[in-house]
């Protein structure tokens, strides 16, 4: 069928650009990884019929949070030099590999205990923005303002942590 | 045929290359962009759920996790420019000693 086929593909491209992550020790080709696997990402909640949710995966994660990365790190010009050196890095990958894979079984073992249901692509309105958009602001009201304060708390944090040094310059 | 268990599957995966990355790499940009991966899992989690029990309420706690992430992203990226700026260096293990820069 094909949403088996796109969905095999998609899962492949995002543990393929988490591992590439992992492995990459230039910080460049690490962001490259980690926006192939959330572009990856997007593509299995499209899947998952959550329109709204492929589509703020897209813009926030993809169009903000990947270009904020990728400008920073050519924004502070960084050298070979100036990079860690991680000797033990691929010891340490198996040290952590080695503590997961029984959290993973446990999860999984879980899981697939569950009633299988039907998880196809279907009709409706299941996941479009006009059903969210009702939803969070009946419902979900509380959380959404709460996290409007935290997200002006975030602004006004980022702005003083960048002004600090002007001002340390100043009273010295 | 997919089933509830191979989307857990990849969002599981996902998430422990978040820890893996957090436990064995010494560049904070890395550490958190594998803090980014394992949101990711946990967001690809409750869409799953979500689907599977027919219900929309873990879409709109996924956009709240989402919009978190932003949030952290700007307080995180400044914090790693003010570390660069004063060491010179992304790596964690020079971060243990947070005094001023030239005193150091």
């Amino acid at each position: 069928m094909m949403s088996d086929l796109i969905f095999i593909a998609l899962s492949l491209f995002a543990i393929a650009g988490g591992v590439m992550m992992l492995v990459y020790k230039n910080p460049m080709y690490a962001a490259l990884g980690l926006l192939v696997s959330i572009l990856a990402v997007a593509g299995l909640f499209a899947l998952l019929n959550a329109t709204f949710l492929f589509m703020v995966q897209i813009i926030v994660y993809a169009g903000a949070i990947m270009t904020l990365i990728l400008f920073l790190l050519m924004f502070l010009n960084i050298k070979e030099e100036n990079l860690p050196k991680e000797p033990k890095k691929f010891m340490l990958i198996g040290i952590g590999a080695v503590i997961m894979i029984p959290f993973n079984v446990v999860i999984l073992k879980a899981v697939s205990n569950l009633p299988n249901a039907n998880m196809n692509i279907v009709e409706g309105t299941f996941g479009d923005i006009k059903p969210i958009g009702q939803l969070l602001y009946n419902d979900w009201i509380l959380a959404f303002e709460l996290v409007s304060i935290l997200l002006l708390v975030a602004l006004v944090g980022s702005i003083v942590l960048a002004k600090r040094k002007k001002m340390n310059k100043e009273n010295s | 045929m997919i089933s509830l268990t191979s989307y857990a599957f990849v969002s599981m995966i996902l998430f422990s290359i978040g820890v893996i990355g957090v436990i064995a790499r010494r560049n904070i940009f890395v550490i958190y962009m594998s803090i980014e991966l394992m949101l990711n899992g946990v967001n690809l989690f409750l869409v799953t759920f979500a689907r599977y029990h027919f219900n929309m309420d873990p879409q709109i706690v996924t956009i709240m996790v989402i919009s978190i992430a932003a949030a952290e992203a700007a307080i995180f990226l400044s914090v790693i420019i003010l570390l660069y700026r004063s060491k010179k260096s992304l790596d964690t293990d020079i971060f243990t000693t947070l005094t001023q820069g030239e005193k150091s």
